[in-house]
């Protein structure tokens, strides 16, 4: 499902360069859950964009649903980032002058042939998933913390990706309410066999995962 | 997508009100700007009614006595003067007229008609006008040997008067006023004078424009100066053809002659075509003024507007980076911002549009057919339009210059 074959990451600047990643070799399967563990700076968020294809590796191959990365066209990049791939961050990222269903409509906006009430259609199923249906007409300031995650849940999972890729999705949220996001994951792991890929610090968290990918400095060490 | 951006456009009205009132604004002054160009451009491309090359005149002033006693001797003088200017060999045709083209001052007259205004200008013209100017006659006659002594005065009509007065019916023969509302106070104390000779229009003239190209399409009526008591007035300038490559040093000739036959009388010497750019000026300068003002103003909206666009674009990074993860490419983020601001101007300019159709309603800028303030508008509309796709250019480039990763990397 996800494949990366020796993938290294530098940042360049002006004056310095910085290895974020050092020959990442990664194969998840179709249906995995896994977490990326590893201490800050150890270039986990690094790795998750360049699976979900928002940065490009310096070098090495990427390939996903059996289909490599060649090309890091504008045009390519933005479907694929649409159709297979659904991205979660630790800050939500809500639009918050658009209403929870206009925000989880948001991929399917950029998607063809949808007219409104599909688009509409598809919003309410995504949020009945995620057990926000009550929700649907409020504003992203007007939910908690966990119910705003779950609006990017709902916003990630409405165009029916096989990927879901999950940047700290617990790590601005209380326990309680990180372990109800784990379980509307795990859910839809299970009952949609979705690939996640979820990045934690929170070991409780990972453990619940079927893998745990341990970087270090940008290195993996397991 | 529309109904998207409509939908982002109203959840942020607080932040676009100002921008909606500001191309509201806008559009009013260019509206304001426009309307008198256009008025004047739609005045400049209809006939003007004569010809002015070649063509002086010699405006006079005359001391004269309040009780017009004096003036069989005055027009006795005028008559003198046209014999002795027709002697010139540099002047083909001259004539003695109320009001020079492009001279200041109209001679109005008007009246109701069913309740309805009918008003024009008029002037006082000796026969050989005709010829000064090559008046195009459209239907009829000019004045001639066959209304001396006759028992009506001659009239000339411009189109406009005899389509005001005589609608679709031929108006040769008739006279205008027993088409007019009889006068509710009876007849006026002038009226009691001597009997008037009934008014008889003989000729339709395509028009007369006095007052130039961009003046007023109004009505106009010439009549008949004979130079002879009871009716004859004194003029107030000579008009003359004169041969082409007549020059300069010719007025000192004739004024000189000018002034040996009326000592007291004062010339001032002219070609229609200098009086003519005069007007023009006159014209020009004002229009000129408001649309330097209205430039400079467009100019800060313009800023004014890149700036705050600018500044939204940065503000909303994140949101643009969310987009493009989600699926967005370049394209559609640049088509985005420029169709949130199409949005935006489109709802200014509506309420623009609903306040300027008012005005004819209010009779305010009243002078303006309905072809010209439709005109007007749909050039106000486009003017804004291109003003503020061109202020959202750049920014909206700014925008697909927004990388996700980095946009959405730390709070
Ligand atoms: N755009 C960038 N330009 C330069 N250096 C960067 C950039 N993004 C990340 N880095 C560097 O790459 C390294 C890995 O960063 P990354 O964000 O992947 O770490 P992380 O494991 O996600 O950390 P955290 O747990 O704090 O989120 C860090 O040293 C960071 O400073
Ligand atoms: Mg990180």
């Amino acid at each position: 499902m996800i494949q990366l074959e020796g993938v290294e990451k530098v940042y360049r600047t002006d004056r310095i360069e910085t290895i974020a990643l050092t020959n990442i070799n990664l194969n998840v399967r179709a249906g995995e859950f896994i977490s990326i563990m590893g201490p800050s700076g150890s270039g986990k968020s690094t790795l998750l964009n360049v699976i979900g294809l928002l940065d490009v590796p310096t070098g090495g191959k990427v390939a996903l649903n059996q289909k490599p990365i060649t090309a890091y066209t504008d045009k390519y990049l933005a479907q694929m980032r649409n159709e297979e791939l659904g991205f979660i961050f630790q800050t939500f990222h809500l639009i918050n002058d658009l209403s929870v269903v206009d925000n989880v409509e948001i991929p399917l906006l950029y998607r063809k042939g949808l007219s409104s009430a599909d688009r509409r259609k598809r919003a309410l199923e995504a949020l009945e998933k995620v057990g926000l249906q009550s929700r649907v007409y409020h504003f992203p300031g007007q939910l908690s913390g966990g119910q705003q995650q779950r609006v990017a849940i709902a916003r990630a999972i409405v165009g029916n990706p096989k990927i879901l890729l999950a940047d700290e999705p617990t790590g601005n949220l209380d326990s309680q309410m990180g372990d109800e996001i784990m379980e509307v994951l795990q859910s839809l792991n299970r009952d949609h066999q979705t690939t996640v890929v979820m990045v934690t610090h929170d070991p409780r968290q990972a453990e619940k995962t079927e893998r745990i990918v341990r970087l270090f400095d940008g290195r993996q060490v397991s | 997508m529309f109904r998207h951006l409509c939908k982002l456009v109203w959840n942020r009205k607080r932040v676009n009100f100002l921008i909606t009132l500001e191309i509201f604004i806008s559009f009013l002054v260019v509206f304001g700007v426009i309307v008198f160009a256009v008025y004047y451009l739609d005045n400049y491309r209809h006939p003007l009614g004569f010809n002015y090359e070649n063509v002086w005149a010699v405006q006079v002033g005359i001391e004269k006595k309040s009780d017009d006693s004096d003036r069989q001797r005055l027009l006795d003088t005028t008559k003198q003067m046209l014999a002795t200017l027709k002697d010139f060999g540099e002047i083909e045709h001259v004539a003695a007229v109320w009001g020079a083209p492009y001279s200041r001052g109209n001679w109005q007259s008007g009246n109701t008609i069913k309740g309805r205004n009918v008003r024009f200008w008029g002037n006082f013209m000796t026969d050989e006008a005709k010829d000064v100017f090559g008046i195009n006659i459209v239907r009829g006659r000019w004045f001639g040997k066959e209304d001396d002594g006759a028992n009506y005065n001659p009239i000339i009509l411009n189109q406009k008067t005899a389509r005001d007065i005589f609608g679709d019916e031929d108006p040769l023969g008739k006279n205008p006023e027993e088409r007019f509302d009889p006068d509710p106070d009876g007849p006026s104390p002038s009226a009691n004078r001597e009997p008037k000779k009934p008014e008889r229009v003989i000729g339709i003239i395509d028009d007369f424009r006095k007052n130039g190209e961009f003046a007023e399409l109004f009505g106009y009526q010439i009549f008949r100066n004979t130079l002879t008591m009871p009716d004859g007035r004194e003029p107030r300038a000579f008009v003359m053809k004169v041969r082409p490559g007549t020059t300069a040093e010719f007025e000192e000739k004739l004024v000189k002659r000018m002034q040996a036959i009326a000592k007291d009388w004062s010339f001032e010497v002219k070609t229609i075509a200098q009086m003519r750019s005069e007007n023009h000026t006159s014209y020009y300068v004002p229009i000129a003024a408001f649309g330097l003002v209205a430039g400079f103003l467009m100019l800060m909206v313009a800023l004014g507007l890149t700036g705050v666009l600018w500044q939204s674009v940065t503000q909303r990074t994140k949101e643009i980076g969310l987009r493009r993860a989600k699926g967005a490419t370049a394209t559609r983020i640049y088509k985005q911002i420029l169709g949130e601001l199409l949005v935006i101007t489109t709802f200014g300019l509506l309420i623009g549009v609903l306040v300027v159709i008012q005005f004819p309603l209010l009779d305010f800028l009243g002078f303006a057919t309905k072809q010209v303030y439709l005109y007007s508008m749909l050039l106000s509309l486009a003017l804004i339009y291109l003003l503020t796709i061109a202020c959202g250019l750049y920014p909206s480039r700014l925008a697909t210059k927004v990388q996700p990763a980095e946009a959405l990397h730390y709070e």
